[in-house]
């Protein structure tokens, strides 16, 4: 009996929660495998490549036994997680490993990852190094860089990356973008139309499968989600920004605490995809500039222009515009402990967003379920003193 | 059920907790608080009738049933003449027979503001956590708070007590006679314990270590409260309020006084009865029957104990 395969929001669900799934089927196949971390590695080289770009996700179920053995605890607990996972084996299906510079946590979890302790060490391995300022010359040096990356990619699979390839994976990728920016806009009525926690499961899923397969699935679960006639009653809305969330155990406490999250800026939220790439002339030119320029993460610094006002117009001008559009009542800002990315720059978003008289919940977690868990009396407090 | 008590627990006389005014409706609220030690129970009717505080324990379910029969009781009413029940603390799911749960931040900030109307910033010490909160015409508006860490809690004064050999009750008045205040580098509670000890070795007086022990906690209270931004008027809650040495340190990190409730204790559970009280004004104001939970007033019973009574039956 062939098994009915699963679509839409029900296919989500299934991703979800096995997320390595699809990509041992593939690899089973005979695809190459690669994992990923954070918002800079360029997907669309590795596409373009034949090579199936995954995520690395961590898992805040999971506690950290292992990796504390290499790295310290005053580390991200992200980094931290990612690691531990791998040296338990999960990640040992992938056949390379990618990494940008995004902060020196990574630059870590590169190092100890590629040097051997890991059960498969993947056979191929590249750190991108990118640049952490936004002027001309740091998109010149970004550019310089990609090349490198594909050059290197040309070399371990053996396949060309042409124009006409890298133009399609392009395409494809701005299609995903799309796409997205058109779920997030069904958040935008109040009701909105899908939870926080749905959009969460999303957001995992269609970084866990290919480009061409989280198109598919994403114009399913739009066509599910548009047909929707119960409209969930009206909830404080809210807007999270901050680092890496991949599970959905926050998003729930928070909307079980009485708020519907209709906007997410973190690292699987817009910061991820909101920008397009511009298909032209110079492909790899148009790649740097839209991951330095326009991939707002506090690990590139947009210098500061005339004063402190407009460094930080600038810098979340763009949240901003989030919160209004969005038309949210408070901003979670849900930090990472020990991510100093994040850390250093929340009390200068805390300010800007209470300025413009926005509540705001700073919140530090340890990226772990049972600290989770403890933020409910936290949460649930902001909730009453917004209502 | 008469003059019944419940190990530990404390009857609170009325004069000498403050005028917590609230609507002058003749309904009868209570407000349960349960903390992570203390479990406090106000029963309030224009004015307070009744305040009980007991140990809360590893059974709290069980404590918040006991606390508020020893409460009604010493109001002279039944859980019938109860029209609303709030509960709060970090026990306040644990409570069957509340009609509302709410946070103890905004009960705190309620509670507080119906002693101190002038109040801008409620800074509350309590066993295991503290927390500060800004409030404006008696709203939150802003807080901040530390449940993860023992030091500047309740917890560390226990333990720094037990290692000094003196009771938690003294350690206030004890450190007032300081002639000088060693610095307590550590604030964490574990680390601080053994430089509590070395500091004994070298003989330093017990009330020096003391306030020293005072303005590592203020010094670490002061910082957390500090990004809210700090304003007058300053009131201080929660169990460490009652440690005259701990006020005076954060005293003299904020730069002046602050205001201290006579029963620190109870701005939670004063807080929670008054959200109850306006709730059911609000209701009886438009003509409408007060909303209530379903009211289970029965002592909680535990799964396995259920399970085990129902195995020999």
């Amino acid at each position: 009996m062939p098994v009915k395969k699963r679509v839409g929001l029900d296919r989500v669900q299934e991703l979800y929660e096995n997320r390595d799934m699809r990509a041992k089927e593939l690899k089973a196949e005979g695809r190459t495998v690669m994992g990923y971390m954070c918002c800079l590695a360029p997907l669309e080289i590795m596409s373009a490549a034949g090579i199936v770009p995954i995520r690395i996700l961590g898992n805040v179920k999971e506690p950290v036994t292992r990796a504390d053995a290499h790295i310290e605890t005053i580390a991200c607990p992200y980094v931290r997680s990612c690691l531990d996972i791998a040296l338990k084996g999960k990640y040992d299906f992938i056949d390379g490993l990618v990494v940008p510079h995004t902060c020196d946590n990574t630059y870590a979890l590169y190092a100890i990852w590629s040097s051997g302790i890991v059960p498969i060490t993947p056979k191929y391995h590249h750190y991108i190094d990118g640049p952490h300022m936004t002027f001309p010359t740091s998109v010149e040096y970004f550019d310089v860089e990609l090349g490198r990356f594909k050059e290197s990619l040309e070399e371990f699979t053996g396949n060309k990356i042409t124009n006409q390839k890298l133009t399609n994976s392009i395409r494809l990728y701005n299609r995903n973008r799309a796409l997205l920016r058109e779920l997030y806009g069904l958040r935008k009525q109040g009701p909105p139309l899908l939870t926080g926690t749905e959009m969460t499961k999303i957001l995992v899923a269609c970084r866990v499968i290919p480009v061409e397969e989280s198109n598919e699935l994403l114009g399913e679960v739009i066509a599910e989600i548009k047909n929707r006639r119960a409209i969930p009653t009206p909830k404080t809305r809210l807007l999270v920004y901050g680092g890496e969330i991949d599970d959905t155990a926050l998003i729930e406490l928070i909307e079980e605490s009485g708020a519907n999250v209709v906007v997410d800026d973190h690292c699987l939220g817009v910061r991820s995809f909101w920008h397009d790439v511009q298909v032209d002339k110079n492909l790899i030119h148009s790649l740097g500039a839209r991951y330095i320029l326009n991939v707002a993460c506090p690990r590139t610094y947009k210098q500061r222009e005339r004063g402190y006002k407009e460094a930080m117009d600038n810098r979340f001008g763009y949240l901003m515009e989030f919160a209004k559009e969005y038309k949210v009542k408070g901003v979670i800002l849900y930090i990472i402990r020990y991510c100093d990315t994040f850390e250093l720059d929340a009390p200068g978003v805390r300010e800007y967003f209470q300025k413009a008289g926005y509540p705001v919940l700073h919140i530090e977690d340890d990226y772990s379920v049972t600290t989770i868990g403890q933020l409910k009396t936290r949460v649930q407090a902001f909730l009453e003193m917004i209502d | 059920m008469s003059g019944w008590r419940i190990p530990g627990s404390r009857v609170i006389e009325r004069q000498t907790i403050g005028n917590a005014k609230g609507a002058n409706v003749d309904v009868y609220v209570a407000g349960v608080d349960i903390g992570s030690t203390m479990t406090k129970v106000v029963v309030h009717s224009g004015t307070i009738l009744a305040a009980v505080i007991g140990p809360t324990g590893p059974e709290h379910r069980r404590t918040a049933y006991k606390v508020i029969l020893e409460a009604l009781e010493k109001a002279k009413i039944s859980l019938e003449d109860l029209t609303y029940v709030v509960a709060t603390g970090y026990g306040r799911l644990n409570v069957p027979f509340a009609d509302k749960q709410m946070t103890e931040i905004t009960c705190h900030a309620r509670g507080v503001s119906s002693i101190f109307p002038n109040v801008r910033t409620a800074i509350d010490i309590g066993g295991q956590d503290s927390k500060g909160i800004k409030i404006d015409k008696g709203k939150v508006i802003n807080f901040v708070m530390n449940d993860k860490c023992a030091a500047g809690t309740g917890r560390f004064l226990e333990v720094i007590a037990e290692a000094l050999g003196v009771r938690v009750e003294e350690m206030g008045q004890l450190s007032l006679k300081a002639k000088s205040v060693p610095k307590i580098s550590n604030t964490c509670t574990v680390f601080a314990e053994q430089e509590v000890i070395s500091w004994l070795a070298m003989e330093t007086k017990v009330e020096d270590i003391l306030a020293g022990i005072h303005d590592a906690i203020a010094t670490r209270v002061h910082g957390m409260a500090q990004r809210v931004k700090i304003e007058k008027e300053v009131v201080v809650t929660g169990g460490c309020a009652k440690n005259v040495g701990l006020v005076k340190a954060l005293e003299g990190k904020i730069g002046y006084s602050v205001l201290v409730p006579p029963e620190p204790l109870l701005t939670g559970a004063i807080g929670a009865a008054l959200i109850g009280e306006d709730i059911a004004r609000q209701a009886i104001d438009k003509g409408t029957p007060v909303r209530r939970a379903e009211r289970r007033l029965s002592e909680v019973t535990f799964f396995d104990e259920a399970a085990s009574r129902g195995n020999r039956s």
